[in-house]
C-alpha cells in the first residue's frame, strides 16, 4: 500500500520560504493534482516529494517509511519532466531501460519490460529512433514509458503536457487518465492549467505562495471553493466577485459575516434591466461559437458572462440573474462566509 | 557606355577589398612558406637568394636534425607531455566545474571567487617560488612541473570556468532524471553531463593541448637535459658551438614542429577558432 | 503487476540514512573540487604567499643563507637600480605600441571579414593561423627574416631601393620589430573577439540607420562602435596585461638587447631570478608585476560595472 504523507513541510531557498508548511496526506492509488499560479511553490513541493530537492523541515512518508533523506532513487517513485529529459544521445529502447540498467536488471528482464512498455504505449516502431527524431507528443509517451517499466509505486508528473499544442494536450491528458485506471498507481500531477487538474484529479490541492489554500475533489473546489482566491482560480471564465451592496441578492439577506458575493459567469442569465440581481450595459461580445463572453459593465465592475444563443448587441442595457443556490458568499478576509 | 549598375558596383567592390585583404595577408603567410623553404635549403644557399623555391631540394637537413641532437625524443615529450596535460585538465577541471556549477554546499561561492582570483595572477608571479617547490619535490630536469603547472595553474582553472559556464546552460531535468534512474552523483557526471557537453570539452581539449605544445617558460626553467627537452626549447637549441644560429637545421625543424599543427589547424580550423573565441569571451 | 518491481521503497532500514541529502551533496562537491582546489593551494596560493616572503629577503648564493631585510629589495628596484626604470619604460612603450596596434588592426579585419563573401573562410583561417603556431617558431622565423643585410626583409627593401636598417641590432628599430610581429602574430585572437561581437549585433540596427539615411561612417561611429565596447574594454584589459607579460617572443628575437632596448619586465624578472640568481630581487619585481597588473583587472571591472 502506498499512501504519501506530507506533514509540516517547508523549504527555504536562502532567505526565502518557498513552501510555508504544508500537511497533505494522498491516498494508495489516488491521483492528486497540485494546481496553482506559477511561483506558488507546487514544483518544489513534488520535487521535495522525488528528493531532487531536500526538505528544510517537517516529515515527508511514503508508505509507512520517513523519506526525508532517501535519496530518490530509493524513494519507490518515478518522475515525468516538462522538458521529457530523454537522454539525447540514447535511443529510445536505452532510454527506456536506463534505469533498468543501473539498477542491474538483467538483460532479457529488461527487454521484455521495455518492450512490454513500447507496446502499451504504441512506442514499438520507434524503439530505435532518438529523441531529436521524435514529435512532442511521441517524446511525451517515451518519458511515460521510462517511468513506467520502473514500475514505482508513485509516479509524479510535472507539467508534463505544457509543451504540447493544444489539440496533443486534450488527446495526451485523456491518455494519462487511462494509464492511471490501468496501472492503479498513486499519481501526483504538477500543473498551473485548472482544466487539466479538474479533469484529472481525484484530489486538487491548491497551492498559493507556499500555502495549501483548498484541498478537495475537482466538484468540492467549483461547488464550495474556501475562499476567493480558490473561487476565482477554479473555473474557466473566472468568478465575478462583487461587494454585497452592489447586488440585489435573490430570495433574502446574506449570511451575517459576508462582504462580497461571487457569480460564475455561467451561472448568469441575461434578462430585461431591473430584472436581475444586477444591471449592466454590454461592453464587448466575444463569439466562440456554441456561447458568447459577454463583458458586462455594471456597478463600476466588469462583469463576465457566458450567454448562450444571440447576444445582445453592443451598448445595449440588460439585467443579470442568478439562482440564490449560486451565490457564494466571502467575508472581509476572503473567507467562505455561510 | 552607360554608369555602372549596383551589381557591377558591388563586384568592383569586392574585388578591391580581397585584393586588400590579400595584401595584408602577406606577413600572416609568408613566414610559413619562407620557414618552410628555408628548411629544403643548404647552409650556403640560405642567406644566399631570395625566392621561395631553393636552387637544390637539401633533404638531408631533415635527416640532420634528428642527429643533432635527440630530435626525435624531443619530440615525443613535448606530445606525451600535452596529452597528458590535456586528459588530466579535461577530468579535474570538468569535475570542479561541475560540483561549481550545480551542487550546492557551504562556501561554494567563496571557492568561485577564491579560484577566479587566480586567473588575474601572471604565471611569472608565482613561478619563483614554484621553482624551490619543484627542487624541493626533486622535480627538476623532469617533465613533472611541464605537467603539474598548467594542469593546476590558471590554465586549469581558466578550464574549470569554462566548463562551469556550459554546464550551468545545460538542462538540469537531465541530470534530475539521471539521478531518478538511480545514478550515483559521479555517474550523473559522466554518463549524462559530460557526454552532453562534447563542445566544452573539445575547446578546452584544443587550447590545452596548443598552450601545452607551445609551453616555453616552464620547460626553459625546469629542464636541462637535452633528452628532456621539449620541442620549443630544442627548436631554440640548432646552434654551432659560437652560438650562432644553424639556420637550415633549425628552419627545418621548426618545419616539422609547426607543419602538423598547420595541418590540423586546416582541417579543423573552425572547431579550433571557435574554441578560442569561446574561451576568450569569458577571459 | 508482472515481476518483481524494480524500483522499491527500500523497506529494510527503517531508520533514517545516517547521511542527509544535504550532507551528501556538499560532501560530493568537495570530493569533485578536491584536485583542483589541491592543485590551487600547492601551486598557486602557497607560492604567493611565498613570493611575499622571498622578496622581503636578501639571498646570499656563497653562503646559501638568507636574511630578512624588509623592503630593502623594493627600495632597490624603485629608487636605486637604474635598470627597473629602463625596465618599465620598455614595457609601457612596447603596450603603448602593441596595444592600439593589434586593437585598431583585429578590428579593421573584423570588420572585413565579419561578412559573408567569397573567401571569407580563407582571410580568417589566415590571419589566425600564427595564433595556434608556437611563439618560438614564430619568433626564430622573423628573426630570420630580419637578418642584418642579408635577410630576407632587407633584401626586398633594397630591391625598391631602400637601404634597410639591421632591424634587430639597433635599440629602437629593435623594439618596433619585436612590436609588430607581435601584433602579427596575436592579432587573430583580437579579430575572432571582435568578430563575434559583430555579429551578435542585430541586422536590423543597420537596416533601421540605413532607412534614415546614416552614412556608413556614421552606423560605425553611432551605432556600432558603441556596441562594441564590453569587447573593447576586455580585449584592451587582456591585451595589455598579455604585454605586460610577453616574454618567449623577446627571449628568442633579441635577448632583451640591444643595449637592454628590448628588455621588458617580464624577461628581466626571469633573468633576475633564474641567471643572477637574486631571489629576493626577482620576487620583489615579480609583486610590482603583480600590482600592475591587478590595478589593470581591477579598473576593467570597475569600468565594467560602470558599462552595466
Amino acid at each position: 500500500m502506498t499512501s504519501l504523507t506530507l506533514s509540516g513541510i517547508r523549504k527555504r531557498f536562502g532567505k526565502t520560504e518557498v513552501i510555508r508548511g504544508v500537511d497533505l496526506s494522498v491516498d494508495d492509488g489516488e491521483f492528486v493534482v497540485f494546481v496553482g499560479p506559477s511561483g506558488c511553490g507546487k514544483s518544489t513541493l513534488l520535487r521535495m516529494v522525488a528528493g531532487l530537492e531536500d526538505i528544510t523541515a517537517g516529515e515527508l512518508r511514503i508508505g509507512a517509511r520517513v523519506m526525508n533523506e532517501v535519496q530518490p532513487a530509493k524513494r519507490g517513485v518515478a518522475m515525468v519532466f516538462q522538458s521529457y529529459a530523454l537522454y539525447p544521445h540514447l535511443n529510445v529502447r536505452d532510454n527506456m531501460g536506463f534505469g533498468l540498467k543501473v539498477r542491474g536488471v538483467p538483460v532479457d528482464e529488461r527487454t521484455r519490460r521495455v518492450g512490454e512498455a513500447a507496446t502499451t504505449l504504441k512506442l514499438d516502431a520507434l524503439l530505435d529512433r532518438f529523441p531529436r527524431e521524435l514529435s512532442g507528443g511521441q517524446r511525451q509517451r517515451v518519458a511515460i514509458g521510462r517511468a513506467i517499466v520502473g514500475e514505482p509505486s508513485v509516479f509524479l508528473f510535472d507539467e508534463p503536457l505544457s509543451n504540447l499544442d493544444a489539440e496533443l494536450r486534450v488527446h495526451m491528458r485523456s491518455e494519462i487518465a487511462a494509464l492511471h485506471q490501468r496501472l492503479g498507481n498513486t499519481m501526483i500531477y504538477v500543473t498551473h492549467d485548472q482544466i487539466e487538474a479538474m479533469t484529472l484529479a481525484d484530489k486538487i490541492v491548491v497551492l498559493r505562495d507556499g500555502l495549501v489554500e483548498q484541498v478537495g475533489s475537482p466538484r468540492q473546489l467549483y461547488e464550495r471553493p474556501d475562499n476567493l482566491f480558490v473561487a476565482q482560480f477554479i473555473g474557466s471564465p473566472k468568478m465575478n466577485v462583487l461587494p454585497l451592496a452592489d447586488v440585489r441578492l435573490p430570495g433574502g439577506a446574506a449570511p451575517a459575516a459576508a462582504a462580497s458575493v461571487g457569480m460564475r459567469p455561467e451561472h448568469l442569465s441575461v434578462v430585461s434591466p431591473g430584472g436581475g440581481a444586477v444591471d449592466g450595459k454590454v461592453m464587448i461580445a466575444e463569439y466562440t461559437g456554441a456561447q458568447t463572453l459577454l463583458h458586462v459593465e455594471a456597478a463600476g465592475h466588469t462583469l463576465l458572462v457566458l450567454h448562450e444563443g444571440e447576444a445582445p448587441a453592443n451598448g445595449s442595457r440588460l439585467g443579470l440573474s442568478i439562482e440564490r443556490a449560486n451565490l457564494h458568499f466571502f467575508d472581509a478576509d476572503g473567507r467562505r462566509a455561510g | 557606355m552607360g554608369s555602372l549598375t549596383q551589381r557591377q558596383l558591388r563586384i568592383i567592390t569586392q574585388i578591391c577589398w580581397t585584393i586588400a585583404l590579400a595584401v595584408v595577408a602577406i606577413p600572416f603567410v609568408f613566414p610559413f612558406l619562407w620557414m618552410i623553404s628555408g628548411g629544403f635549403k643548404s647552409a650556403n644557399e640560405i642567406f644566399g637568394s631570395p625566392s621561395l623555391i631553393p636552387r637544390e631540394w637539401q633533404w638531408q637537413n631533415f635527416l640532420d636534425v634528428f642527429t643533432y641532437q635527440p630530435f626525435a625524443r624531443q619530440y615525443f615529450n613535448s606530445l606525451y607531455i600535452a596529452v597528458t596535460v590535456t586528459a588530466l585538465t579535461l577530468f579535474v577541471s570538468s569535475l570542479a566545474g561541475y560540483a561549481l556549477a550545480r551542487l550546492r554546499f557551504a562556501g561554494s561561492a567563496l571557492v568561485g571567487l577564491f579560484l577566479v582570483s587566480a586567473l588575474m595572477v601572471p604565471e611569472e608571479v608565482t613561478i619563483i617560488p614554484n621553482f624551490f617547490l619543484m627542487k624541493w619535490a626533486g622535480f627538476i630536469d623532469s617533465h613533472w612541473p611541464l605537467i603539474l603547472l598548467p594542469v593546476f595553474g590558471p590554465q586549469g582553472i581558466m578550464a574549470t570556468f569554462l566548463m562551469r559556464q556550459y554546464f550551468m546552460a545545460l538542462p538540469k531535468e537531465l541530470e534530475d532524471a539521471g539521478k531518478m534512474d538511480g545514478l550515483s552523483r559521479f555517474g550523473v557526471w559522466w554518463r549524462i553531463a559530460l557526454p552532453m557537453s562534447r563542445p566544452a570539452l573539445a575547446a578546452v581539449a584544443i587550447i590545452t593541448f596548443l598552450n601545452s605544445w607551445n609551453l616555453f617558460l616552464e620547460p626553459l626553467i625546469f629542464v636541462s637535459s637535452l633528452e628532456k627537452f621539449t620541442l620549443p626549447l630544442a627548436l631554440s637549441n640548432f646552434t654551432d658551438p659560437y652560438g650562432m644560429p644553424l639556420w637550415h637545421l633549425q628552419l627545418a625543424a621548426t618545419s616539422l614542429a609547426v607543419v602538423p599543427i598547420l595541418i590540423v589547424y586546416l582541417i579543423a580550423q573552425r572547431q579550433i577558432i571557435e574554441s578560442f573565441a569561446l574561451s576568450g569571451v569569458k577571459g | 503487476m508482472a515481476g518483481k518491481p524494480a524500483i522499491r521503497v527500500a523497506a529494510r532500514d527503517e531508520g533514517a540514512p545516517w547521511l542527509t541529502l544535504k550532507m551528501r551533496e556538499a560532501m560530493e562537491a568537495w570530493l569533485f573540487i578536491s584536485p583542483t582546489l589541491a592543485g590551487f593551494l600547492i601551486f598557486f596560493v602557497g607560492p604567493l604567499v611565498a613570493v611575499v616572503w622571498y622578496s622581503l629577503n636578501e639571498w646570499n648564493l656563497l653562503t646559501q643563507q638568507s636574511t630578512y631585510v624588509g623592503l630593502a629589495n623594493y627600495a632597490d628596484a624603485l629608487t636605486v637600480n637604474p635598470d627597473f626604470w629602463h625596465v618599465v619604460r620598455n614595457s609601457v612603450i612596447f603596450a603603448i605600441g602593441l596595444v592600439p596596434m593589434n586593437m585598431a588592426l583585429a578590428l579593421a579585419l573584423a570588420m572585413a571579414l565579419s561578412r559573408r563573401f567569397a573567401g571569407v573562410v580563407f582571410f580568417r583561417t589566415v590571419f589566425f593561423a600564427p595564433v595556434v603556431t608556437s611563439a618560438v617558431a614564430w619568433a626564430i622565423v622573423w628573426k630570420f627574416l630580419l637578418q642584418g643585410e642579408a635577410g630576407f626583409v632587407n633584401q626586398m627593401l633594397a630591391g625598391i631601393g631602400i637601404d634597410g636598417p639591421n632591424w634587430l641590432r639597433e635599440p629602437d628599430w629593435a623594439m618596433a620589430a619585436v612590436i609588430v610581429t607581435r601584433v602579427i602574430k596575436m592579432v587573430g585572437l583580437n579579430m575572432i573577439l571582435y568578430i563575434a561581437a559583430l555579429q551578435a549585433i542585430p541586422r536590423d540596427y543597420e537596416a533601421a540607420a540605413r532607412l534614415e539615411g546614416a552614412s556608413s561612417w556614421q552606423i560605425f561611429r553611432w551605432i556600432v562602435w558603441p556596441l562594441l565596447g564590453p569587447t573593447t574594454l576586455v580585449i584592451m584589459v587582456v591585451t595589455t596585461i598579455g604585454s605586460f607579460k610577453v616574454f618567449d617572443h623577446i627571449y628568442l628575437m633579441t635577448e632583451g638587447g640591444p643595449e637592454n632596448g628590448t628588455l621588458v619586465l617580464a624577461f628581466y624578472i626571469y633573468q633576475q631570478a633564474f641567471e643572477f640568481f637574486e631571489t629576493g630581487y626577482a620576487s620583489a619585481l615579480a609583486m610590482i608585476m603583480f600590482v600592475i597588473v591587478m590595478v589593470l583587472t581591477v579598473v576593467q571591472l570597475f569600468l565594467r560595472r560602470r558599462d552595466t
